[in-house]
């Protein structure tokens, strides 16, 4: 099988896209941002069409194609805008059509995660800070860009190291690695049989097992279920009659993985959320100066001080 | 060079629908890469720390497809703690932000060069 | 004259335990070491540190005099100090287990040897240190501590070096005199020629050094042992050996060994080619010259000889070179001293020579009369040291004797005079009625008694002629004739300058000092004590040795006869001019210094008139350049300086040059990479977030090209 895409259209591309992604950076509208975009969005998509042309098959997986571009080109516009609120939604974007890839990698789990936590939590946050951090025009006035968004810092040079890298890890990446281990265990056989429970209520729901019998082993090497009666009798469901919802699904697999396997860094995961939650909360603290009244007037609240009486 | 850079195909697992494990880690070093850029460039602290944000998903596109591809759950797993890790980083950077704007009153990363020490 | 009897009796000398007593000695040194230090630390002004040297030095003597009188020297004692290195450790040679030791104790060895050197250290060092509370007077303070302490810390290494019981605590004390020597030749550390001397002497010292510990270590390796008594043991099986005439069973390495101590001694005790500190050593205070530089540690290398005396008898070559050497330093060093002018370094080369004197009576077979000569030596010796000491002190430095002229007529120089006149009679071998004839013949009629040593005896007999000569100089200008005097420019306030205390407590006593002061009634009574001693050891060493002769007897340096064995014996046999040696010697031997003591009197004494000149003077033009040459010393300094001490200096330049821009330039290299490294990269930490994160991204693209090209 030859190469997927020729390395110097690959080169080509890059070069191209360089160039288009020079041309988008902000430069307080001395350059055609509009050019650039287009440009790096015509050769991004140019890029997908030879991967998915090369690729021959049949039936292109065509949501691979569409993800990858929407992905791609609000990435664009994310490096690109010069506002950080249509930045950070154009972020959000990325997020979801990542989210799509995700699905077709059959990662729900994780695809519904990315939605939750970024665009549902962490970009939230960062709208929220953008707010904060950010002048409000004064009554009348036009808003005024700051500067520092405006004009990007020598996009040139930062374009021609990040598309050098680009065509290094590509080279990588269509170089092959070679010696990859070969495919595993099918996904998903051995997370049943430490869920006796979900096999015990999938069979029952499926009408494989009646009321007072129980499930009392599950051997996936030889494809059986052996349940025992009431009476004490023993009897085996092959793997073929097994029901379809007996199939564990991405979430569990997901699961056992994080905790059979990483248990550790899970509670590392932890502690460093936690951390970083209490180091937000101390970092973010606004120092609020209190005048001597105000102390005063605090202090007869918390009544550590009696009220000045008449004395004075 | 053409052999130098043939796609070892075989070595790969199967494609997807059409779709082979180059073509995912494409998307993710061309998404890693404009994230880079995007840190290089743009002097808004807010904004550079969103380019980080974007690397993060393109190492996260990765990683889910070479699990995908090597048939086990570890780059999911692995997802999970990118996203950990961006959740914290979040909160510490934007906090640290916050305290940096209050400061000068801008979120230009140049102007803060002086912290070289 | 002594022959085959004495080869047997002395295997069955019994050793024994005690002795005790003469614990006393070191503990008592160092306890005036750390008072003299106290009194330094105290600032005492007063002679409080010299009374306490001269008493605990006296109870030292004491302690000595005690162990001799109850101990006698028919037996050999071990006192046992303390365990200073005691080892012991197996292993397997040849599929054997062997044990090896090392042992090195605190422990002393008393034989007469030890006993006749402690009687005449700490006696000479008691009445010297007594002499010196005087002489120092000038420096009273922190320099008359420094002082005390140092002739204290001599005394002890000298009761380590004499009474050791091995060799290791001997080499302790060997360079613990080197190390005293070297600090009180640079008593006047703030003059240059001072320093010099105690850095030649010191250095010298050194070569002399390697030697003996190279015979050291070739003794452990060979005998397995350090302790005189093992060593000694394994000897007397040599001996034995010998007896019966095998020459060949003694190894080669036993024969190095004695070759290798004599190279020590001849370092310490000054001879060829070694003996070039010993004059310049004179810069020190003159007691030091006289306990030191004259009767005491100068003849460490005579003691070791004595001390190793079996070993030496096991080589073929070790004796005759010692006698050989010994001969032809004592005429050397006289030759010298004949045309020298600094009345205290013709003592110094008087010294050299009689040390020559102590080598070829041991070289010759008569151990004896070495020690007998030492023994003598070390009495009238120091005496004349003390007595151009006490012209020196009272003429404010001066030495030259064409300056000084008719001392003894003047006031209260008669004690002074009188000590100086016995001691140069001893010196010069005056017959009957001095001890320094009676050692002196002893080894001149050995040498002469011995037919292969006959040349040796012609070589000396010349010596005591030129010796006799040579004194009675010094004592013809300095002491009699003609009353004139020059004053040294030595003021004693320069050396309290030197010293640092600039108070004014000294220095109007003394800052009119333009006339000569006599010494006072220390400096007397001590040469008068040593000008009677002198003359009250004669009854004890009449004939052959006496009283030394039994000390010597049952000691280590007693093998006499044995030698015999190796060829160089039927010594007894030798005659002078065809008369019997010892007989013809003791008439010749007064004879030669008479002559000599005349020709001193016909050319300085008769008809001088002034300081300054003598019948000598209209002499020496028709000898050519030799009077010359010889009051350059031969130009030996100049030739040692240009044979060993430039070549030496070049090459220490070229190493200092290696070492200072090589191997520290290296060394800087390295010190200096990581600094120049950080000014080359540090325009890179500017600061700014964005320049990092490029150098990061470059950083990784290199990173994954090399990955690239490596891993294909």
């Amino acid at each position: 099988m030859g190469a997927i895409i020729n390395p110097f259209i690959l080169y080509g591309l890059c070069v191209l896209g360089g160039a288009g992604v020079c041309l988008a950076l902000p430069r307080g509208g001395r350059t055609p941002q509009v050019i650039g975009a287009l440009l790096a969005a015509l050769i991004g998509g140019a890029a997908l069409l030879f991967l998915g042309v090369k690729a021959g098959h049949d039936h292109p997986n065509y949501y691979f194609y569409v993800f990858s571009l929407i992905g791609l080109g609000a990435g664009l516009r994310v490096i690109t805008h010069p506002r950080p609120v249509y930045a950070a939604l154009y972020f959000i974007l990325t997020v979801i059509a990542s989210a799509g890839l995700f699905l077709i990698l059959s990662a729900e789990f994780m695809a519904f995660a990315l939605i939750i936590v970024y665009a549902g939590a962490i970009l939230i946050t960062y709208l929220f800070v953008i707010m904060l951090a950010t002048q409000a025009p004064e009554e009348g006035e036009i808003e005024v860009l700051a500067d520092y968004d405006v004009n990007a810092r020598e996009p040139l040079a930062a374009t021609v190291v990040g598309f050098l890298l680009l065509a290094l890890l590509t080279s990588m990446i269509f170089k092959g690695i070679g010696n990859l281990p070969g495919p595993g265990n099918a996904l998903g056989k051995d997370v049943a049989a430490n869920m006796p429970l979900k096999a015990e209520r999938a069979l029952r729901s499926a009408g494989l097992i009646k009321a007072g019998e129980t499930v009392s082993m599950i051997n996936l090497e030889e494809g059986f279920i052996q349940i025992q009666d009431l009476d004490g009798q023993f009897q085996k469901i092959e793997r073929r009659d097994w029901p379809k919802s007996l199939e564990s699904t991405n979430i569990e697999h997901v699961g056992f993985n994080l905790l059979r396997d990483h248990p550790g860094t899970i509670e590392i995961a932890g502690v460093i959320l936690l951390m970083a939650m209490l180091g937000a909360v101390v970092l973010s603290r606004k120092q609020v100066q209190l005048d001597e009244e105000a102390k005063r007037a605090q202090a007869h609240r918390l009544g550590l001080i009696e009220r000045e009486g008449g004395s004075a | 060079m053409s052999d130098l850079l043939t796609l070892a195909q075989s070595g790969y697992p199967a494609p997807i629908a059409g779709v082979t494990l180059a073509h995912y880690l494409f998307v993710s070093a061309a998404m890693f890469v404009l994230g880079l850029i995007g840190f290089l460039t743009r002097r808004n602290l807010i904004i550079m720390f969103l380019c980080t944000e974007l690397m993060f998903q393109a190492a996260g596109i990765a990683l889910v497809a070479f699990g995908r591809y090597h048939l086990n759950f570890h780059g999911q797993t692995f997802v999970i703690f990118i996203l950990t890790v961006a959740a914290a980083e979040a909160a510490m950077a934007l906090a640290l932000v916050v305290l940096l704007f209050r400061r000068k009153e801008s979120l230009n990363a140049e102007a803060w060069q002086d912290l070289k020490g | 004259m002594l022959s085959q009897e004495h080869i047997t009796g002395h295997a069955a000398t019994a050793i024994d335990e005690g002795g005790m007593l003469t614990m006393l000695v070191p503990a008592l040194t160092i306890l005036a070491v750390v008072l003299c230090g106290l009194f330094a630390a105290m600032r005492v002004k007063n002679k409080a540190p010299a009374f306490v040297t001269v008493a605990l030095l006296a109870a030292s003597f004491v302690a000595v005099l005690m162990t001799y009188l109850n101990l006698g020297v028919e037996k050999t004692w071990i006192a046992h100090g303390f365990d200073w290195i005691n080892f012991s450790w197996s292993g397997s040679e040849n599929r054997k287990l062997t044990t090896h030791a090392l042992i090195a104790n605190f422990s002393f060895y008393l034989d007469g040897l030890t006993i006749l050197w402690m009687l005449f250290v700490t006696g000479l060092g008691t009445l010297i240190a007594l002499y010196a509370s005087e002489y120092m007077s000038h420096d009273v303070g922190a320099g008359y501590c420094r002082f005390f302490a140092a002739f204290s810390l001599f005394v002890f290494s000298m009761a380590c070096l004499v009474m050791a019981d091995n060799f290791l605590l001997l080499y302790l004390g060997w360079e613990g005199v080197g190390l005293c020597s070297y600090l009180l030749i640079g008593y006047f550390y703030k003059k240059p020629s001072a320093v010099a001397a105690a850095k030649k002497a010191f250095i010298v010292n050194r070569i002399g050094d390697l030697f003996l510990a190279l015979g050291i270590m070739l003794i452990y390796t060979h005998f397995g042992s350090l302790e005189y008594t093992t060593v000694f043991a394994q000897t007397e099986t040599y001996i034995e050996a010998l007896k019966e005439g095998n020459l060949e069973v003694i190894p080669a390495t036993v024969q190095l060994i004695p070759l290798l101590l004599m190279g020590g001694a001849f370092g310490k005790s000054a001879q060829l080619p070694l003996y070039v500190w010993l004059p310049d050593a004179m810069e020190g205070p003159t007691p030091v010259s006289a306990l030191i530089h004259a009767a005491t540690m100068v003849t460490a290398g005579v003691f070791l000889v004595a001390r190793t005396y079996p070993l030496f008898l096991l080589s073929e070559h070790a004796l005759p070179a010692v006698a050989w050497i010994g001969a032809l330093t004592a005429f050397f060093s006289a030759t010298i001293g004949m045309a020298q002018f600094d009345i205290k370094r013709i003592m110094a080369y008087s010294t050299v020579s009689q040390l020559g004197y102590m080598f070829c009576g041991l070289g010759v077979l008569t151990s004896v009369g070495g020690a007998f000569h030492v023994f003598t030596h070390a009495f009238f010796k120091a005496m004349l040291f003390l007595a151009c000491g006490a012209v020196m002190h009272g003429f404010a430095g001066q030495l030259d004797l064409r300056k000084l002229s008719g001392v003894g007529f003047m006031r209260g120089w008669k004690v002074t005079t009188v000590a100086m006149l016995v001691g140069c009679l001893n010196l010069a071998g005056f017959p009957i009625i001095t001890s320094g004839y009676w050692s002196k013949d002893m080894i001149l009629g050995e040498a002469f008694a011995n037919p292969h040593t006959q040349a040796i005896g012609w070589i000396l007999l010349l010596t005591a002629g030129l010796t006799a000569y040579y004194t009675f100089r010094v004592f013809f200008r300095v002491f009699v004739g003609p009353v004139q005097y020059e004053m040294g420019d030595e003021h004693h306030g320069a050396h309290e300058d030197a010293h640092g205390h600039g108070e004014a407590t000294h220095a109007p006593a003394h800052a009119t000092h333009a006339t000569p002061h006599a010494p006072g009634w220390a400096i007397n009574t001590v040469l008068a004590v040593l000008a009677i001693s002198a003359f009250a050891i004669i009854p004890f060493t009449y004939s052959h040795g006496g009283w030394v002769h039994t000390m010597i007897e049952g000691s280590t340096a007693r093998y006499e006869g044995a030698a015999a064995y190796l060829g160089h014996g039927e010594h007894a046999h030798g005659t002078f001019l065809g008369f019997e040696a010892h007989g013809a010697l003791m008439v010749v031997s007064g004879i030669v210094g008479a002559i000599g003591i005349v020709i001193a009197w016909w050319l300085h004494y008769a008809g001088r008139t002034t300081a300054a000149t003598s019948r000598a003077d209209a002499l020496l033009p028709k000898l050519g350049p030799i009077p010359r040459w010889a009051q350059h010393k031969w130009y030996v300094d100049e030739f040692y300086d240009f044979l060993i001490v430039r070549p030496l200096w070049v090459l220490s330049n070229i190493f200092h040059f290696i070492d200072q821009y090589i191997v520290d330039g290296i060394v800087d290299l390295f010190g200096a990479a990581p600094s120049l490294t950080g000014k080359a990269v540090r325009p890179s930490q500017s600061g700014e977030l964005h320049s990092y994160a490029a150098w990061m991204a470059g950083g990784m693209a290199v990173l994954i090209l090399i990955v690239i090209l490596v891993a294909t």
